[in-house]
């Protein structure tokens, strides 16, 4: 490889006059850096190699890893292996879901939850994407998007703390009702399947708005206009022509939606009460509270994620066949 | 290419450094473990701050606390690094000794490296549960115990003296506690043993016994608010007045007292549980000796037991730490003669039986 090849290649030009490079232009006439950069860019597949590495180390390591690392804690009787403890590959924790009828109620009770809160949520926030995508002026969407996107600057349990704040005896909404005299002792919201409701609606509002969003803010106006021009009322356009073309994004947002509900813990931990136990709460148990059992708690974590696939599965499958059914 | 060779070189040098360096946790541990620190895990505000930078001035030993909320979390985390652990300190509650003495996770305590060992109430060092296997396991720093408290603008302290108020009609939808501890204390209500040491010969009388207390509690499921796991949680619901009593470790209930909020808090007649927490050496502890050098000098004199009183509301095991308490800090972690004769402490002989029945049966209320 000449340094006449490497000139040419040179793409900021620099390489001739040294004394006015800035520090980019010094490391690109570096000779290490070009001959890695020769390296790397020697033919496409090569580029397409180690651009693509370090993505897929990463879901690798950071997603499928620890998941394939909890399904191989699933299989153990024994984890972490203490001192002097032989570890062996065994069903049985997996048996022990099926086999006790206990562990069923939170199981479906988690996937009732998160199908209603799902649904609640899609019927929440559709109209607020509606307005967004179709009655606000672009300059403004980016505005309006942002200020949506204010209460994800801080984490989940202290959105969660805000709930609690609104909802106690002593919370705003009791005060506020109080004050207007329409009660005289306070409703008890907290701690009950209502409140962790609002909780995970909250949570979980914006990762629906924004495929809705996205969905609605690419249909075309003509359509409406169209069938508006072909007599059609305003509820007959949103149910022959918005809601079929935007059903790509309700069923991504769905999807994403009851995946996260599934699995939330801390919200229901501090909003619900002792009737709305969820799965993952009994999961922790088996990892800390209730007997430091390890290979359980990974089995039932497999099982829902598991059930929890299976659902969104059959729900996609729906949802792909109800479009095919509209454009047909 | 010669320079492309080089570098490639250059590269894979560089890479099997990177690897050798990741590869060698243990041997980075090591080497780190010959510095000057000391690594603690415990519950937060049990080791005072002001006391870890006088220690850390005069000795020179830098004190690394990491923030544990609950044993079983230790425990696991102290068995996921056996035998090499990266701690020196935990703080292990008594009644869970055996489970990390079986796993071999604890070295016993040298006492006779500890010179202010004495400054611990007798009570605490010396009790049954404190000597397993003829040695000492902790240092005992701090005690707890499972009270009643109650909002006194809305509880009688008459109506306090009972448990049974914690399932009365006239509080449904007023009260939280700890399932797993109120097991034990149901068990106590009905006059059983609730730390299942009298049943170890006898199985299915223990079985029995779990099942009427697990029954009890699905019974009142419907007077109950809150199923709560920490004592944060439990702070947050008296303060928001969603409870008016509950069952609660006295640390939370004390802190409340002493930031001046209606609330007080009883062993009721029935009886109840004591816990102590104590500062174990882990075994194979990397800093052992800074670890010897931070225990004796936190046992050094009552004035820190009072400062880890005053900051987690349990009672101080020293010897005369109340005098260094306020009027308020005593009278929110003293009980009357007549309520500590009511108390008796966690025990865990029968561990294995007792939590092989509970963990099942809170699972079963939980899902009632």
């Amino acid at each position: 490889m000449s340094s006449d090849a490497s000139a040419r290649k040179d793409p900021s030009g620099l390489a001739g006059q040294p004394g006015g490079l800035t520090a980019w232009g010094r490391l690109v006439a570096w000779g290490p850096y070009r001959a890695l950069a020769d390296f790397t860019t020697a033919s496409p597949r090569r580029q397409f190699v180690i651009l693509a590495a370090f993505p897929i180390l990463w879901v690798l390591t950071q997603h499928l890893g620890p998941m394939l690392q909890m399904l191989r804690v699933s299989l153990t009787d024994a984890y972490p292996v203490a001192q002097g403890v032989e570890q062996s590959f065994t069903l049985d924790n997996y048996l022990r879901f099926f086999g006790d009828r206990i562990f069923w109620m939170p199981f479906f009770r988690t996937l009732a939850f998160a199908g209603v809160f799902t649904f609640c949520t899609l019927i929440l926030t559709y109209p607020v994407a509606y307005f967004l995508a179709r009655h606000v002026s672009r300059r403004n969407q980016m505005l309006m998007l942002l200020l949506l996107l204010v209460p994800f600057w801080v984490g989940e349990i202290v959105r969660t703390y805000a709930i609690m704040i609104l909802l106690g005896n002593t919370g705003a909404v009791n005060l506020v009702l109080k004050w207007l005299g329409l009660i005289d002792r306070p409703i008890p919201f907290m701690y009950t399947s209502f409140s962790m409701g609002v909780g995970i609606v909250y949570l979980t509002a914006l990762y629906m708005l924004l495929p809705l969003y996205s969905a609605l803010e690419k249909l075309p106006k003509s359509y409406n206009e169209a069938a508006a021009d072909l007599g059609a009322g305003a509820w007959t356009r949103f149910r022959r022509v918005t809601l079929p073309l935007t059903l790509e994004g309700i069923s991504s947002g769905c999807t994403l939606v009851f995946l996260i509900s599934t699995g939330f813990y801390a919200t229901p931990v501090l909003l619900g009460g002792p009737s709305t136990t969820v799965f993952a709460e009994t999961i922790a148990g088996f990892f800390h509270v209730a007997g430091d059992e390890w290979p359980t708690g990974a089995a039932f974590a497999t099982i829902m994620f598991l059930a929890a696939l299976l659902i969104t599965g059959v729900f996609q499958r729906v949802m792909r066949g109800l479009r095919k059914g509209d454009t047909g | 290419m010669t320079k492309l060779t080089l570098n490639r070189r250059r590269f894979m040098g560089t890479a099997a450094m990177t690897g050798v360096a990741l590869a060698s946790p243990a041997y980075l541990r090591r080497a780190n473990a010959a510095g000057d620190e000391v690594n603690i895990w415990t519950y937060n505000d049990f080791v005072p701050e002001a006391f870890k930078k006088q220690f850390e001035a005069d000795t020179g030993i830098k004190v690394n606390v990491r923030l544990v909320d609950d044993q079983g979390k230790q425990f696991n985390l102290l068995a996921a690094e056996a035998p090499n652990p990266t701690v020196d300190i935990m703080t292990v509650a008594g009644h869970r000794f055996l489970q990390f003495i079986d796993s071999e996770l604890l070295a016993p305590l040298d006492t006779d490296r500890l010179s202010n060992w004495g400054n611990i109430n007798p009570t605490f060092s010396e009790s049954d549960w404190a000597t397993i296997n003829g040695n000492k396991w902790g240092a005992p720093i701090l005690s707890g115990m499972e009270v009643l408290s109650y909002n006194t603008d809305l509880v009688t302290a008459e109506e306090a003296q009972s448990w049974d108020t914690l399932f009365s009609e006239k509080y449904k939808g007023q009260t939280a506690y700890i399932i797993q501890d109120m097991m034990s204390i149901v068990m106590l209500m009905k006059g059983y043993d609730g730390n299942m040491v009298a049943y170890m010969d006898d199985p299915d009388k223990a079985a029995a016994i779990v099942e009427e207390a697990k029954q009890f509690l699905i019974e009142k499921k419907p007077l109950v608010r809150k199923y709560y796991d920490s004592g944060a949680e439990f702070q947050q619901m008296m303060v928001n007045q969603d409870i008016a009593l509950g069952h609660s470790w006295n640390g939370p209930a004390a802190a409340l007292i002493n930031d001046g909020f209606p609330l007080a808090m009883t062993i009721p007649r029935e009886g109840s549980y004591g816990f102590v927490y104590t500062f174990n050496i882990a075994n194979n502890a990397p800093n052992a000796d800074n670890a010897y050098a931070f225990l004796d000098a936190i046992l050094a004199s009552p004035e820190i037991g009072a400062s880890m009183t005053k900051a987690s509301g349990f009672i101080s095991t020293y010897k005369g730490a109340s005098e260094y308490l306020t009027d308020l800090e005593r009278k929110s972690t003293s009980f009357s003669e007549e309520e500590l004769a009511n108390l008796q402490f966690f025990r865990a002989e029968a561990n294995e039986l007792k939590y092989g029945l509970v963990d099942p049966a809170v699972e079963a209320i939980k899902a009632a």
